[in-house]
């Protein structure tokens, strides 16, 4: 038993304070995200999740430019962007599509400004990949109480929201015609997925933050259509996910190359991808035992 | 009168130029001329001030330097060239390159300005260093300077042939100056032998083995910091350990390759009393020329060893 405990987390695991604060914020970042996750794909909005993280970036790079964390660029360029969404009604694919797309390009644009004036004029060497693809082992241990009570707000709008916004998630049309404020609820989800964002991001980093969101409650929704079930499903996941990434990238110091650690973002992605897979497989051998017994 | 005009145009180019190059660096805008330069003088390029002040003390009134490098809050590593980089190499008839990829767009911008009978020399190269070389950081290493020097004594006097005793002789004296260094890294390491430093990336540390001093830090960790990619948490939390556990007596950090996690040990350096030494991807200037910052970082390592005083920034 120990020594397979020894062959999962290589040594000084648990003791290490980096490891312990990664496993922390990604706890409450995959809680949150699964709560926020299971509406965003319900309702169709994980184009505008992405569209927050893409700008959010510029929102990374620029806090590191002013030299505040970059978990606050993410969250005001997050809300920001939302807002603006919100307002101009482009949180779907469909909707105004061209003008999203350019809009995201030049965010983007501005991103890769910032981060060359981050390394170029400024000696933060590591900003590229700290805003794009996370440094999860390097957050300060102050970053936890801001963690847990942007998470809270987030999970307390979708919670305060619950029944309506479920409602006017499923049904729009009807939602309106029982007199529910539609747009209210919109907004107060969006700036909940906001929020969400950017903590994923800090995480896996703005790039793939939308993948640890996403990933996981369209997981948990192939496995069950009951909302509170998909969310408690599309926590666990994208805890599970979060987790196993922070071990294998520990473990990892021991691969090739020795001594380098590969990042926790490629293992906590594949994770979710294979998860979001193997998701798949019930209905599949249940369309397939249908098929033999017919 | 038009030569003369022309060559008051290129004049003007080069100090706008390098106006540019230092200006949009910000803050303490540093001269990015070297040597005394008079009409008529060698026009010659150093991609790292270092390298621009040693072509200055060789080359004196018969050369004008420009360093494309040298804002100390900027991390080389990181470096792009722009178009008025280019213009200042394209006119260049002596180069002297770090290599080793440590400033591969030299290469690139020469290879895209046309520039007959110029002189590259490629440091790298001249000491005949492999690629595999995993410190790039080759002006904290003893021997690398005498023999710039003298590489770039032979390579002006190929253009003013005239010159070349004078060259010659700036170059021996050049050489002659740096055995104060020599003899305070010796004296260091016969004082003090096998002193514990921790350092955050690779920068200093030729001259910390050149000084005896025993780097505890795990090399995964300076060269992720140097890439500017994530250290792999059991690195951070050794290194950590080497400060707060005071098992090293002095802090080498990089000013110019900073980012959280290396402000992050500078705080536990500071928390637990480890004294600090700031070493420089550039020339610290006013103030420092080669031989006299080299002589300030063993007198930093002396402090720090001798008296727990830190050194964070040479002024």
């Amino acid at each position: 038993m120990i020594g397979l405990i020894g062959l999962i987390f290589a040594r000084g695991f648990f003791a290490d304070s980096g490891v312990q604060v990664a496993l922390a914020v990604g706890a409450g970042v995959a809680v949150v995200g699964g709560v926020v996750g299971v509406f965003t794909v319900m309702r169709g909005q994980s184009f505008a999740g992405h569209a927050i993280a893409d700008l959010g970036a510029t929102g990374g790079a620029a806090a590191v430019l002013i030299g505040v964390g970059p978990l606050w660029g993410f969250l005001a360029i997050g809300i920001a962007a939302a807002g603006t969404m919100e307002l101009i009604g482009i949180q779907r694919p469909r909707g105004r599509d061209l003008a999203t797309g350019i809009v995201l390009g030049a965010g983007l644009g501005l991103a890769a400004l910032f981060l060359y004036l981050d390394s170029t004029y400024h000696s933060t060497s590591g900003a590229t990949v700290t805003i794009l693809f996370g440094s999860v082992f390097a957050i300060s241990p102050s970053t936890i109480p801001i963690v847990i009570v942007l998470g809270l707000v987030a999970v307390g709008l979708v919670g305060v929201t619950y029944r309506p916004l479920l409602l006017s998630s499923i049904s729009p049309e009807i939602a309106a015609a029982r007199g529910l404020r539609v747009r209210v609820i919109g907004m107060a989800f969006l700036l909940a997925l906001a929020i969400a964002v950017s903590l994923a991001a800090v995480t896996i980093g703005a790039i793939l933050s939308t993948a640890l969101l996403v990933g996981p409650a369209a997981a948990a929704l192939r496995l069950t259509k009951r909302p509170g079930v998909a969310i408690l499903t599309a926590s666990a996941i994208g805890l599970g996910a979060t987790w196993l990434g922070i071990v294998l990238a520990y473990d990892s110091y021991d691969w090739p190359p020795v001594g380098h650690g590969w990042p926790v973002s490629f293992f906590v992605v594949v994770a979710v991808f294979v998860s979001y897979l193997l998701a798949g497989l019930p209905t599949r051998f249940r369309r397939v035992r249908r098929a033999g017994l017919a | 009168m038009r030569a003369i005009r022309g060559r008051l145009g290129l004049v003007v180019g080069l100090v706008l130029a390098g106006l540019a190059v230092s200006g949009c660096a910000s803050s303490g805008t540093t001269p990015a001329t070297f040597g005394s330069g008079s009409p008529g003088a060698i026009v010659a390029v150093g991609a790292e001030n270092e390298y621009a002040d040693v072509i200055g003390q060789v080359g004196g009134r018969y050369v004008r330097v420009s360093a494309i490098e040298s804002n100390p809050n900027t991390d080389p590593h990181a470096f792009e060239a722009s178009p008025s980089v280019a213009r200042v190499i394209g006119s260049a008839r002596l180069i002297v390159q770090n290599g080793l990829g440590y400033d591969r767009f030299m290469n690139n911008v020469e290879a895209a300005t046309s520039g007959s009978g110029r002189r590259v020399i490629d440091v790298q190269k001249l000491l005949g260093l492999p690629d595999s070389t995993a410190n790039p950081h080759l002006w904290y290493r003893p021997e690398t300077m005498p023999v710039v020097a003298a590489a770039v004594a032979r390579g002006l006097a190929e253009v003013q042939p005239a010159h070349a005793a004078y060259f010659t002789a700036n170059a021996a004296a050049f050489k002659r100056s740096l055995t104060g260094w020599s003899d305070a890294l010796k004296a260091f390491g016969e004082r003090y032998p096998r002193t514990p430093v921790a350092t955050t990336e690779p920068v200093g540390d030729y001259m910390l083995a050149a000084a005896g001093s025993a780097n505890l830090s795990p090399a995964t960790l300076e060269s992720a910091v140097m890439n500017g990619v994530d250290p792999a948490p059991q690195d951070v939390t050794r290194e950590s350990g080497l400060l707060s556990g005071h098992r090293v007596k002095v802090f080498v950090y990089n000013q110019q390759v900073t980012d959280s996690l290396t402000a992050g040990f500078l705080a536990t350096a500071r928390r637990y009393g480890i004294p600090v030494v700031g070493v420089y991807e550039t020339m610290p200037t006013p103030g420092y020329d080669y031989q006299s910052w080299m002589v300030a970082e063993v007198r930093a390592l002396e402090a720090a060893v001798a008296h727990r005083v830190s050194t964070e920034r040479l002024r």
